[in-house]
């Protein structure tokens, strides 16, 4: 190799020109000063924890992983992987309780799964919500998800060999909400591809794809589940399957989060996971039909996630709702939400979470949709609640706007 | 994915040839590396001595109000430079004298605005100034972090309680004629910067800022919203790492995000900027284009890639693509047909069509007359 | 008594004569630096930085290796500040002699140098970017200095003891009488103002400049300047020193120093004419690149920040063309003795390393001529700054829960940093966002430390070191000293100057993002802001 021939640098912080287009992105810096910005706390930290961790800053907590300083970068500098993997590296602060208890989307899913009308019920409740509040810092303005009394892996077995008998096969990661939260949109999945002639499986007992224990500095759990989750991928890419998801955050993790904060190699596996919208799309491009219903008809006001503005794949999902007939489709401004996974949920982050997506709230209320459609599901919570307007996953757009013969 | 255009580089070159053709109805995809240039730009747009009606009225649509005046503008040092098509936030004089007396106002806490610089560059022409920095309460949030009193984000909070702001300047306006701002007005609402010179009784010039540019960052946003009003495929923060070419023509290009999603066109137009932009690489030995590995006109020898005083003509600067007379870009010696090469990835190869952003703008209407020329034949 | 007479006149603001003035300060004399352009613009500032163990001159000439490790550990001490207390590696690779490495270590010992074998497999986990091929390892205890910090402090702590320094401060001639120099004229060239200042003792710490000043009293010190260049790389590559255990060559020491880490250096005989405008030419780039690729593979594919090059000022002894076989060791020149002219001293040779003591030399003979009876206090009164231990402990006595930039100012200014402490929140807003410098900073070097032009600010705080080499800094700097001087319209062209001495060190390595940020830079200024 020549010397200094590709690139000038294989450090991707160095590639940092200090332009500050990043901190003009930001969302947390616009609402917390405590935050010292993505160019302090990404490349420009990073120089300064290189001499001695001593100059980690603490306050690189307020980041929120929503990658939007790495898509803003004209460097193509890893913003937001600096900082998480900084944390992960020099924050050794014990984890909270509530934060382990945020975290673990998929253990307290498994617990409020069976218990669902009263866990809702008692989450929804006032006294509730002011005891979590003053227990564990969740803010008691927040809505809570609610759980579903079955979950979507308990459906999709006993559906299996009905789906088996599709000639053509996909995996599903679905996720911890469409398990415990939401499994009306795994179905909804299950009933497109059908119609598109897939089948549907599940991967062998995925676990959650952790990014909340990532943010929440739960590595080891983080990445114990990353390297079950890239098992259990290989084994159907193995099958020749591909593996489809429905939402965006996952996604990120299991393809780019892996490899970049845990230092899990995915990359047998990393080119087959993608978004089932993006499947979707590119099975109608190549002319596959579906059979619409005549009188459908819906205004959609699409929200781009921040992790698929990352991903760069809100163009196939805004691609597959236009393609609807009767859907009268408007691209929202990308900006971020503010809830950020369990971010918005603690009490010190509230105030700035709202603020945040004040900008979005606003848009979407000038615009008046009949329906948001947005690939994430804290997205789906944050909006819901602050907005009052229904938030849906495009698939179930979709869904809802096909016939086939079981309807 | 299928358009009739694909272009890559999301800048002012980009933008302006993806409206043109998204206006005659062709399908275009623009892909950009992050954000662009345009968050630096000064605001005039250079070697532009006449004003196409074309020009303004596509700037006009978006939401961009260019004012052709040919004339002077006080830079952030306090020098003047010439210029003739601005944005409306840049107050153009026809010579190097602003009036006699001036208030230059900033705020306290905020260096990257030179109220002295500029007060002694007015005085040795004459102009009586005085500088006043304001303390607002509404910014105090951004004087606790110690990174953040930068022009953007002032920005913002100007967008609220620019009121606040005419109302002080009123009440310290003696019997100046004139009064300088820092350019943080208008970041989403232009509307401010006309009621600012309403507002306050003398003529108001706003002057640049240490970047981000808050005109730059207001005039990408808006052209990139008309883009997509009118049908644009803009995908922010992918790019473009190679290219399927068959028989001298390009089938279709690789992005880092879409993978082995293709895109695929009839034209290409490559507008990814000079060095910063990544439009052009260079290593010790040479510089190179990264996406199709075109011919980049340069010296062999690094050491006459620059000079080595720094505010002399660089000649690294000049370098850029080659291109033919249509501006097709050219591979190992032979025009690729159906690419073209935009913007400030053609350094000075073509001085015909000037520099900056009057480069990126002619040869962009350029390209996209002849993409649609071709298609009516 | 007069406001222009001292005991003694110390010519030249590098390291030698910043601790000389110490020294002398120290031993109640009153003292008057003077310095023609800034501190630390001569060889002091324009080395590795590297606090030599002694190691590198344990088998050529261990009479500069005893020295340095003595010196090595009298710094730590009084220096802590100024110190990296990183460590070293002597590095065998397969293309070295591994038998080289007993001779080595043999000659350490007798030095005085801890030198302990290790395992190649233990070097590569203690300094993971060193080459994985090695075929031994050496750990030995190097560590980094940096020279403009320790130089700052030692003119402060002149100037706490009564000192007084001139900067950019040219001496035009030399107060004769008969065979006896009684002062000098002097020219500042910022205001052009001229005097006189008399003292019964001038020393000529000139470094290679000495040479002229001597000449100037009319005396000749056959002097050898030897370019020497060097490459800073964007961030710190390594934790430890990495040397080869070889002869003595090129580029084979790698020194990280504070977020950076340089490899040098070369060695070329250069006329006394370009001593003032040394440049690196893209065969000593390609040179140290490769050379330290061999070291650290990862050198070859790190940013670049910038070249320099510096001029040691090695009195000839023969006419070896490298000047690699001329021993660093002290001279110090009674020019009466030597050359019948009383009242002038030269104290020159050495190393940055050695600078206390070469002061100690030279103030022993200022004290012999004044007759002062004063013993060295040197070597156990820390320098400001180095009084109260780890940049740690300090941050955290100052601020309690300091941030990153307060975390940064410490680590350079020491227990000094209490000084920047401040009610005013404004100060704190930053100035140099790579180094983390704030307003509070800027504001005490050039209250405190005799800063007037950004390039002396950057020497003193590291405002444009950076990775970005000053594109926001420096302006919003020039705002400050305007602001401070008064002077705006000087500021400006200071501005200019500063953009380019940085320029002049980013163009021999001016490809991959160095360009593109050089790029970005030269369009700032010229069409943004409109210098």
């Amino acid at each position: 190799m020549k010397l200094q021939e590709y690139t000038s640098s294989s450090h991707n912080f160095e590639e940092c020109m200090k332009c500050t287009v990043c901190t003009a992105y930001c969302p947390v810096l616009q609402v917390n000063p405590l935050y010292p910005g993505p160019k302090q706390a990404g490349p420009d930290g990073e120089r300064l924890r290189l001499k001695d961790p001593f100059f980690f800053n603490y306050a690189l907590k307020y980041c929120l992983n929503c990658k939007r300083c790495e898509v803003a970068c004209p460097s193509g500098v890893k913003v937001a992987d600096l900082i998480q993997a900084a944390r992960i590296k020099y924050d050794n602060s014990p984890v909270k309780w509530r934060d382990r208890m945020l975290a673990s989307t998929d253990f307290m899913g498994h617990l409020a799964r069976p218990f669902a009308p009263v866990v809702n019920a008692v989450t929804g409740l006032g006294v509730t919500k002011t005891m979590m509040d003053a227990m564990f810092k969740i803010d008691r303005r927040r809505t809570f998800p609610s759980y579903s009394a079955r979950s979507f892996e308990g459906w999709m077995g006993r559906h299996e060999k009905e789906q088996a008998a599709f000639p053509e096969q996909v995996a599903y990661f679905h996720g911890c909400y469409v398990n415990y939260n939401n499994p009306r949109l795994g179905k909804d999945l299950v009933k497109v591809l059908n119609a598109l002639g897939v089948g549907v499986q599940l991967l062998e007992k995925e676990k959650c794809c952790g990014i909340a224990m990532i943010t929440n500095g739960m590595k080891t759990e983080a990445t114990k589940n990353a390297n079950h989750n890239v098992k259990v991928l290989s084994k159907a890419v193995d099958k020749g399957l591909m593996v489809l998801t429905t939402s965006s955050t996952c996604t990120l993790t299991l393809r780019d989060e892996y490899p970049s904060l845990l230092a899990v190699d995915n990359s047998a596996v990393r080119d087959f996971v993608i978004m089932a919208t993006r499947f979707i799309y590119e099975r109608l491009e190549k002319g596959a039909e579906l059979h619409f219903k005549p009188d459908f008809h819906k205004k959609v006001a699409y929200h781009t996630p921040c992790h698929m503005e990352k991903l760069g794949w809100g163009v196939f999902s805004e691609k597959m709702l236009r393609m609807i007939p009767g859907v009268e489709f408007t691209m929202l401004d990308s900006a971020c939400c503010g809830i950020a996974g369990t971010y918005g949920f603690k009490r010190e982050n509230y105030e700035a979470s709202q603020a945040i997506g004040k900008q979005l709230f606003d848009q979407i209320k000038t615009v008046n949709p009949d329906v948001v459609a947005c690939d994430c599901e804290t997205c789906k919570w944050q909006i819901e609640m602050s907005t009052g307007y229904p938030v849906t996953n495009p698939i179930s757009i979709l869904a809802e706007a096909i016939e086939t013969n079981k309807d | 994915m299928k358009f009739n255009t694909v272009i890559i580089g999301g800048g002012l070159a980009g933008l302006t040839a993806g409206i043109s053709l998204q206006m005659a109805g062709k399908s275009t995809a623009i892909i950009s590396e992050g954000q662009n240039a345009l968050h630096f730009f000064s605001g005039s747009l250079e070697s532009m001595e006449e004003a196409p009606q074309r020009v303004v009225d596509l700037f006009a649509q978006a939401g961009i109000s260019l004012h052709y005046n040919p004339g002077y503008r006080l830079m952030p040092m306090g020098t003047f430079k010439k210029s003739t098509l601005s944005l409306e936030d840049i107050s153009l004089f026809p010579e190097t004298k602003i009036g006699n007396k001036a208030l230059i106002v900033s705020f306290s806490g905020y260096h990257d605005f030179f109220c002295g610089f500029l007060q002694e560059g007015l005085e040795k022409q004459g102009v009586q100034c005085r500088v006043q920095l304001l303390s607002l309460p509404e910014l105090e949030h951004l004087e606790k972090s110690p990174s953040e009193m930068r022009s953007v984000q002032i920005a913002r909070t100007m967008d609220l309680v620019w009121e606040n702001v005419v109302r002080e300047i009123r009440i310290l306006l003696r019997d100046e004629d004139t009064v300088i701002l820092p350019q943080v007005f208008g970041l989403k609402d232009t509307s401010v910067l006309s009621r600012i010179r309403q507002g306050i009784p003398a003529q108001v010039v706003f002057t640049g800022t240490l970047p981000p540019s808050v005109p730059g960052i207001r005039t990408q946003m808006l052209l990139k919203r008309r883009y997509e009003l009118l049908g644009g495929t803009y995908l922010m923060g992918d790019q473009a790492t190679g290219a399927h070419i068959h028989d001298g023509s390009i089938h279709s290009i690789v992005t880092h995000n879409l993978g082995n999603h293709f895109m695929e066109a009839e034209n290409f137009i490559l507008a990814s900027g000079s060095f910063f932009s990544k439009g052009l690489r260079s290593n010790p030995f040479e510089i190179s284009e990264p996406v199709f590995g075109l011919d980049v006109e340069q010296a062999d020898d690094r050491s006459d890639w620059y000079n080595p005083e720094f505010m002399r003509e660089q000649p690294y600067m000049k370098y850029g693509v080659t291109t033919d007379a249509s501006l097709h870009a050219i591979k190992g010696g032979e025009p690729i047909k159906n690419l073209f090469a935009i913007g400030s990835i053609l350094g000075e190869t073509r001085p015909e069509l000037g520099t900056g952003g009057g480069l990126a703008i002619r040869s962009a209407l350029e390209v996209a007359d002849q993409i649609l020329k071709q298609t009516a034949e | 008594m007069n406001n222009n007479e001292f005991d003694v006149i110390i010519i030249g603001g590098g390291i030698t004569g910043a601790g000389t003035q110490r020294d002398c300060a120290m031993r109640g004399l009153r003292t008057l630096l003077i310095e023609r352009s800034d501190i630390a613009t001569g060889a002091t500032g324009r080395n590795h930085g590297l606090l030599h163990s002694g190691a590198r001159y344990a088998v050529n000439d261990p009479e500069s290796a005893e020295e340095c490790i003595k010196e090595n550990m009298i710094l730590r001490r009084i220096a802590s500040h100024c110190v990296d207390e990183t460590d070293g590696l002597f590095i065998t690779l397969p293309e070295d002699d591994l038998a080289y490495q007993q001779t080595f270590v043999d000659a350490c010992r007798k030095a005085g140098i801890s030198a302990e074998i290790i395992d190649p497999e233990l070097a590569k986990r203690l300094e993971p970017s060193v080459n994985p091929e090695l075929t031994g390892a050496v750990r030995v205890p190097d560590g980094s200095v940096d020279p403009f910090r320790l130089c700052a402090a030692n003119m402060l702590d002149a100037k706490l003891h009564g000192g007084q320094v001139r900067l950019h401060t040219t001496v035009t001639g030399f107060i004769r009488e008969g065979d006896t120099i009684k002062g000098v004229h002097t020219r500042n060239l910022i205001t052009g103002e001229e005097r006189d200042f008399y003292a019964p003792v001038t020393v000529n710490a000139g470094g290679i400049w000495g040479h002229d000043i001597a000449a100037l009293a009319g005396v000749n010190i056959g002097m050898f300047p030897a370019k020497g260049a060097l490459l800073v790389f964007a961030h710190r590559v390594n934790n430890m020193v990495i040397n080869r255990c070889r002869k003595p060559s090129n580029a084979d020491i790698l020194v990280p120093g504070d977020t950076v880490c340089i490899i040098g250096t070369t060695s070329t005989r250069i006329p006394f004419d370009e001593c003032d405008n040394v440049s690196v030419t893209p065969d000593e780039v390609t040179l140290l690149i490769t050379e330290g690729a061999k070291m650290t593979p990862s050198l070859s594919s790190t940013r670049i920040l910038r070249a320099y090059a510096g001029v040691r000022p090695l009195v000839s002894a023969d006419n070896d063309p490298s000047g690699r076989n001329i021993s660093r060791g002290i001279v110090c020149l009674d020019h009466e003795e030597r050359d019948g002219l009383k009242g002038f001293i030269t104290i020159t040779g050495g190393k940055l390393m050695t600078y206390r003591l070469m002061a100690e030399i030279a103030t022993d003979a200022v004290c012999r001529k004044l007759a002062v009876q004063k013993a060295c206090e040197t070597a156990d009164i820390p320098l400001p700054g180095s009084e109260e231990g780890s940049y740690e402990a300090v941050a955290q006595k100052i601020w309690e829960k300091p941030s990153t930039a307060q975390k940064a100012a410490a680590a350079r200014m020491g227990s000094r940093a209490s000084r920047i402490r401040t009610r005013d929140r404004l100060d704190e807003a930053l100035i140099c966002e790579c180094e983390e410098v704030s307003v509070g900073e800027v504001k005490n070097a050039i209250e405190r430390l005799d800063a007037s032009t950004l390039t002396d600010l950057r020497r003193r705080t590291r405002i444009g070191m950076g990775t970005c080499q000053g594109e926001f800094c420096a302006c919003r700097a020039a705002g400050l000293l305007a602001k401070a001087h008064g002077c705006i319209d000087k500021e400006r062209d200071d501005l200019k100057e500063f953009l380019q001495e940085r320029w002049k060190g980013n163009f021999p390595i001016g490809w991959g993002d160095t360009l593109r940020e050089a790029e970005y830079t030269q369009w700032v200024y010229k069409h943004v802001l409109g210098l």
